[in-house]
């Protein structure tokens, strides 16, 4: 079986950030990627606040830029490999992938959230005809045209800003009662013209080959209206992927998030977890790196005892 | 060395309509992290079936036109074509084993050797026949004085005639897998 020192579970900023330290401080280290490297932050935009970066930075480019430091510092990143299972009780730590075993002194989770699927009638079937999951990816193909943007909070009025710039119109659609977004995006929705509605529920995606429409209903009024649109952009509320720690007996909250300290103890020695798959109070791509570094320096301090 | 062609609006006919083997076409674009992600893959892929598997990517935002025809929304779009059709896709970055499947699938629904296409024909021809028997049976039951009527005799002795020949096809094929 393969040892590392470490064992860091998803590839986000969370994670390739705990590799550039781990790299940075002489660890042996391994990433495992269920998907491609990014995870969420790989779809915003353009991150407008990052330090260093005085003209922004798309997040896909920060997430090449870390995965490229990885690889200097000769951290391995195996995409496409799915960790199945956890044994962290002992003083080795087992995991157990789709593809192999391994063992680690110690293992940090950094796996992230992702989006809820809302399963609305007609979304499956249109993938691809319109729906999209990646505003990034598909911008493109919905020059001048009429979308409407599904979802909650920030990440929604980012992707609605960003398809505003070049589509003829944007619908924002909320579930919530409210956008709950960022005031500064909620002032710029306004200047944009971007319709905003609220409090309201999908009842279906209609379209043959392709996206014709969206029927809501307003969750108060119970009023059902059906909006005609080319694109459908999701952009939901996220839930944190504890599950697979969960079952090897780390603590969660009672939303599902990772119990830890500021150096992202968990509640079992020597394994960690650091990003939006903790209890932290921000998620954001600079808090997450920063709780990497705490981690990763944690497990550097005690090795040197 | 990666095998893969760089197809545009001009070549695509000559590349991937009129190929010979079955042809995977990537739609892709240089602002689409997920696409450059998986670039790697079809690379390797393009090596290890070269010669019975042709890959191809077109950049979308150069070849517009392509893009339209196809009706691509969403990228990474992998489109697959055996004959100068479309016969399947796949959305989204997929791991290697999901895009090995399809491949060989068509592979074996599409084969490129001499009697690989000869066992596709006939066992299409066979079921063809059956289903049509299927039919005039329906149509049979439905007019129940049939045999009384002297002007489909011919009719059902010719279909009667087509159901052994079938039959014989049918064995023809058998023999044929077995010879393998």
């Amino acid at each position: 079986m393969e040892h590392r020192d470490l064992i860091i579970i998803g590839a986000g900023p969370a994670g390739l950030g705990t590799g550039i330290y781990a790299g940075y401080y002489g660890l042996k280290a391994l990433i495992f990627e269920e998907n491609i490297p990014g995870g969420l932050a790989a779809e915003i935009p353009l991150l407008e606040n990052y330090p260093g970066f005085t003209e922004g930075i798309s997040g896909r480019s920060l997430i090449d830029r870390m995965v490229e430091q990885c690889k200097k510092s000769e951290i391995e990143i195996h995409q496409f490999e799915k960790v199945a299972k956890l044994n962290l009780e002992g003083r080795e730590k087992m995991v157990e992938t789709d593809k192999s075993r391994y063992t680690a002194n110690a293992v940090i989770i950094a796996s992230g959230r992702r989006p809820k699927v809302l399963g609305v009638p007609g979304e499956n079937k249109l993938r691809g005809k319109g729906v999209s999951y990646c505003a990034v990816c598909d911008r493109a193909f919905f020059k001048n045209k009429k979308v409407t943007v599904i979802g909650e909070g920030s990440p929604a009025a980012e992707v609605a800003l960003y398809l505003a710039e070049s589509v003829s119109s944007v619908v924002l659609i909320c579930l919530r009662p409210r956008i709950e977004a960022e005031k500064i995006l909620v002032e710029r929705l306004t200047g944009k013209r971007i319709e905003v509605l609220t409090n309201m529920e999908i009842r279906e995606i209609k379209g043959d080959i392709k996206v014709k429409s969206v029927v809501l209903s307003d969750k108060k009024t119970g009023d059902t209206k059906e909006i005609e649109t080319d694109g459908v952009f999701f952009q939901l509320e996220e839930i944190p992927n504890s599950q697979l720690a969960e079952k090897a007996e780390i603590k969660v909250d009672e939303k599902g998030y990772i119990i830890v300290d500021g150096r992202g103890r968990t509640n079992i020695n020597n394994v960690y977890a650091v990003g939006d798959v903790t209890n932290h109070s921000v998620k954001q791509v600079i808090t997450a790196v920063a709780q990497a570094e705490a981690a990763v320096n944690d497990i550097f301090e005690k090795r040197g005892v | 060395m990666s095998k893969i062609v760089k197809v545009t609006d001009q070549n695509f006919e000559e590349e991937v309509l009129n190929s010979d083997l079955p042809t995977e076409v990537d739609f892709w674009a240089p602002w689409c992290g997920p696409c450059r992600m998986v670039i790697p893959i079809y690379e390797k892929l393009s090596e290890e079936y070269e010669g019975r598997f042709k890959f191809c990517m077109v950049n979308v935002d150069e070849n517009q036109q392509t893009a339209a025809k196809y009706q691509i929304m969403s990228i990474p779009m992998q489109k697959y074509f055996t004959n100068g059709e479309s016969v399947d896709e796949i959305l989204g970055a997929v791991p290697e084993h999901t895009i090995r499947t399809m491949v060989e699938d068509i592979l074996k629904k599409f084969p490129t050797d001499e009697k690989g296409r000869l066992k596709v024909l006939l066992t299409s021809w066979a079921e063809h026949n059956k289903k049509h028997r299927e039919k005039f049976n329906k149509w049979v039951e439905k007019v129940n004085n049939l045999s009384g009527n002297p002007s489909y005799e011919s009719v059902l002795s010719a279909t009667q005639e087509m159901e052994k020949a079938n039959e014989r096809l049918s064995q023809v094929l058998i023999e044929l897998q077995r010879g393998e």
